[in-house]
């Protein structure tokens, strides 16, 4: 399914308009202005700087980072092309910050909503957070060579940070000192910005604005793993595990609503970075208002065990259909039990008469025999396939590598020729489609 | 004159059925039940040279026994090996995949037949399979069917749907033009548009597995712990994977009363394991199940329990360890499973 010619014209897809189907954001006049800096080139010095594309982190940012849980921190720039490996990374997050603050709300801004104003953007560039901590499963990714396309980090300059945990420090506080550091970096390289002029200045709409209504409306369901300590997703601050699921302007999430502290499943998790740079709504984003209407993006725990997962399928299904949408594209985070996650709520929506799109991993095995799905949808069947998790890839051997010394995974030397599955390298099988990965039939 | 050998399990060679499900492999010259109406169908230029036989429980739980029978099968040095109609035997059709996809690795043109729901398919690869009927009611359709494929095979000519062929065909992971996201935004409106066939993934079949009958009287019933719970012993010396299992492992319990914390783990990497290790029977509950045993609610526990790591597992893994899982248990004679999942 990538033909163009199969995507109908839109007038062909003009809806009847329906009585009763209101967005609760038709009436928004919001909207945040993007101030995009592109970052060429990096440096280390004395004072933190933005000057014509280079950006250099100043040596006093690890300060940032201060915090009775961390006995220290270094960082590091890997850029695109270095000889450099990077393992057990952690999250990533892309430097931002607002005019008059509030980026980052709950961790750094106040927990207040954000999505309006001004934001600065440095793009290409990263904030990675890499070393161990319980739970989070071993995680690679390479600067150069073969490995390198395969993580949207490979094409990024990463500014790793890389932890000593203070003597007899909980696990939980190092790892909450580390996302609360990492975001106040993220906002110290943006703030050096602000002053330059921007590459590029964008205004994104709020939803719901009008003038596009008879286009199909469509909207992007977005669940989190929010699975316990080390597993979990934050909203505005906050755990969003026990939270019912929700409408959030995408907006919100270019502020940095929505925040990662999943360290499962290298391959399948949504950093913050993803949530920062939505793929899914920046993909409706292009095609709204010509081709459908972007109508919505709800967010969605992803619980643990099956009872919870119906209900939250119901639940989302519903709020759904008030909202008046014609069809959803649902992405999960996670391994094969948020399979279930989508393939529920892509059924109950297929009953109501929306229209609902999946994106999996598929996990068929390393020769792609095997069935790919290990939750499939009984109903519904329109699936995108970001890849399969078992597939086979060759890392050569490198000269330096940041993150920790071994690659538990093998137990050889981080900078070891490495034979794994794509499975392990960071942001390869993109839930929400970052990627570009797919699979097809072997002619 | 093609040389065929033909491999079929115990009972389809006459030695008997559950009873002798644990022989080795062995064979017979010439062909043997099935086979001869087989040795009809392929024509006066094949002829069926022998047939190898092994029992359901050997060929699906016995490490290597894909490698005896492919040896047995060699020694004949045929040209072509047809093995099934398996139906929808597991066991049968795990044997029937597992030696085929072994010689088509070793060069040898191969055809298996089996049910398309027959667990066993997931092993095959992408060796060419064509369906069978469900049971052997329906032998005559399913052996005509193999026939005319193996006549293609010995032809040197490439199976298709319309030879009945089913099994998944290899699906490679490439790079799309364009990201998963634009992708996913273009199947909406082609959803939308009325296309409701479109998809990059095509839906897979699963089989439901219908309870057993409950065992009539526990008190006389040896009953085996088993777990995806991934508790092994302290240290996890066999290297059990904390995700994506490609094997299970079986340790011994009987001597042991119960299991303590610090002599076992778990090392699942799907879940906080903190709570499991504070208590392995949370995860593996030796504990009451030897209470049951003294009360004599149930009649003895096993001598073993088997476990694997349940956590990005593939389907066709699990599908394995299953049907690994009862043969081994049945060939003990064990009567019932405790399966805790995590």
């Amino acid at each position: 399914m990538s033909s163009a010619a199969r995507i109908p014209a839109p007038e062909k897809l003009r809806r009847p308009k329906t009585k009763g189907a209101v967005s609760s954001r038709d009436d928004s006049t919001r909207s945040l202005k993007r101030f995009v800096h592109q970052v060429r080139d990096v440096a280390v010095g004395d004072e933190t700087a933005f000057d014509r594309g280079v950006l250099t982190v100043g040596r006093a940012a690890s300060t940032l980072f201060e915090s009775p849980a961390l006995a220290g921190v270094r960082l590091t720039w890997a850029s695109p092309g270095d000889p450099v490996r990077i393992v057990k990374l952690l999250d990533a997050v892309e430097p931002r910050c607002k005019e008059g603050g509030g980026i980052f709300p709950g961790f750094v801004g106040p927990p207040e909503q954000q999505g309006v104003g001004t934001t600065h953007v440095l793009s290409g560039a990263a904030v990675v957070t890499a070393g161990f901590l319980p739970r989070a499963q071993e995680a690679v990714v390479d600067m150069a060579g073969p490995a390198q396309p395969l993580s949207f980090l490979g094409a990024t300059h990463n500014l790793v940070v890389e932890f000593t945990p203070a003597a007899d420090a909980d696990w939980e506080d190092v790892d909450a000192a580390l996302r609360v550091g990492a975001l106040k970096l993220a906002e110290h390289l943006a703030a050096a910005a602000t002053s330059a002029p921007p590459d590029a200045a964008e205004e994104l709409a709020g939803l719901g604005a009008p003038g596009s209504s008879e286009l199909p409306r469509v909207a992007a369901v977005t669940n989190l793993q929010t699975q316990g300590k080390f597993k979990d997703v934050f909203v505005y601050g906050t755990s969003f595990s026990a939270e019912p699921p929700r409408l959030i302007d995408p907006n919100e999430l270019e502020d940095g609503a929505v925040v990662s502290g999943q360290y499962g499943h290298p391959a399948l998790k949504n950093p913050t970075y993803v949530h920062q740079n939505h793929p899914i709504a920046a993909a409706l984003r292009r095609r709204h208002g010509r081709d459908l209407h972007f109508a919505g993006l709800v967010i969605c725990p992803e619980p643990v065990d099956q009872t919870g997962k119906e209900r939250a399928s119901a639940d989302v299904a519903a709020l759904c259909r008030d909202a008046g949408f014609d069809a959803v594209i649902i992405t999960k985070e996670g391994g094969g039990n948020a399979d279930a996650d989508v393939s529920l709520k892509m059924d109950a929506l297929e009953q109501m008469g929306i229209s609902a799109i999946g994106l999996f991993a598929e996990m068929a095995g390393a020769d792609g025999s095997a069935p790919p799905l290990v939750i499939a949808p009984a109903n519904a069947t329109a699936m995108v396939s970001t890849g399969n998790y078992d597939h086979r890839v060759e890392l050569p051997a490198v000269e330096r590598a940041l993150g920790g010394e071994d690659f538990s995974l093998l137990d050889v030397p981080a900078t070891a020729e490495l034979s794994v599955p794509v499975a392990v390298v960071y942001g390869s099988l993109s839930p929400l489609g970052i990627g570009r990965l797919t699979c097809r039939e072997a002619a | 004159m093609t040389r065929v050998v033909h491999y079929v399990n115990q009972f389809f060679a006459g030695l008997g059925g559950e009873d002798q499900a644990g022989i080795a492999p062995s064979l017979k010259e010439g062909a043997v039940g099935p086979g001869r109406r087989l040795a009809q169908l392929l024509g006066d230029d094949a002829e069926i040279v022998a047939t190898v036989y092994c029992g359901d429980d050997y060929a699906a739980s016995v490490e290597g026994a894909a490698a005896q029978i492919l040896a047995l099968v060699m020694s004949y040095e045929p040209d072509v090996l047809i093995a099934g109609p398996a139906f929808g035997s597991g066991r049968y059709g795990l044997a029937c995949a597992r030696l085929g996809a072994a010689a088509d690795a070793a060069g040898l043109p191969v055809v298996v037949a089996m049910h398309e729901d027959n667990p066993g398919l997931d092993e095959a690869g992408t060796i060419p399979v064509v369906a069978s009927g469900a049971t052997s009611r329906e032998m005559r359709a399913s052996l005509d069917r193999l026939g005319a494929a193996a006549r293609k095979v010995i032809a040197g000519d490439a199976l298709t749907s319309d030879d009945g062929r089913i099994g998944r065909a290899a699906r490679a992971t490439t790079v799309a033009e364009t990201t998963a996201a634009e992708r996913a935004v273009d199947l909406v409106l082609t959803r939308l548009a009325g296309d409701r066939d479109a998809t990059e993934i095509p839906l897979p079949r699963f089989d439901r597995v219908m309870p057993a009958q409950p065992i009539e009287d526990p008190a006389t019933a040896t009953v085996a712990l088993v777990t995806e719970g991934a508790v092994v012993p302290n240290g996890n010396p066999d290297g059990l994977e904390s995700a994506r299992a490609t094997r299970w492992l079986r340790y011994p319990i009987d001597e042991v009363a119960s299991l303590a914390s610090g002599d076992y783990v778990s090392v699942h990497g799907g879940f906080s394991t903190s709570w499991a290790n504070e208590d392995p029977c949370r995860i593996l509950p030796l504990d009451v199940a030897r209470e049951l045993e003294q009360e004599g609610a149930i009649g003895k526990l096993h001598a073993a329990y088997l476990v694997t790591a349940g956590n990005g597992t593939s389907v066709a893994n699990a599908r394995r360890f299953g049907i690994e899982w009862a043969a081994e248990l049945r060939k003990a004679g064990v009567q019932a499973a405790v399966l805790t999942s995590t």
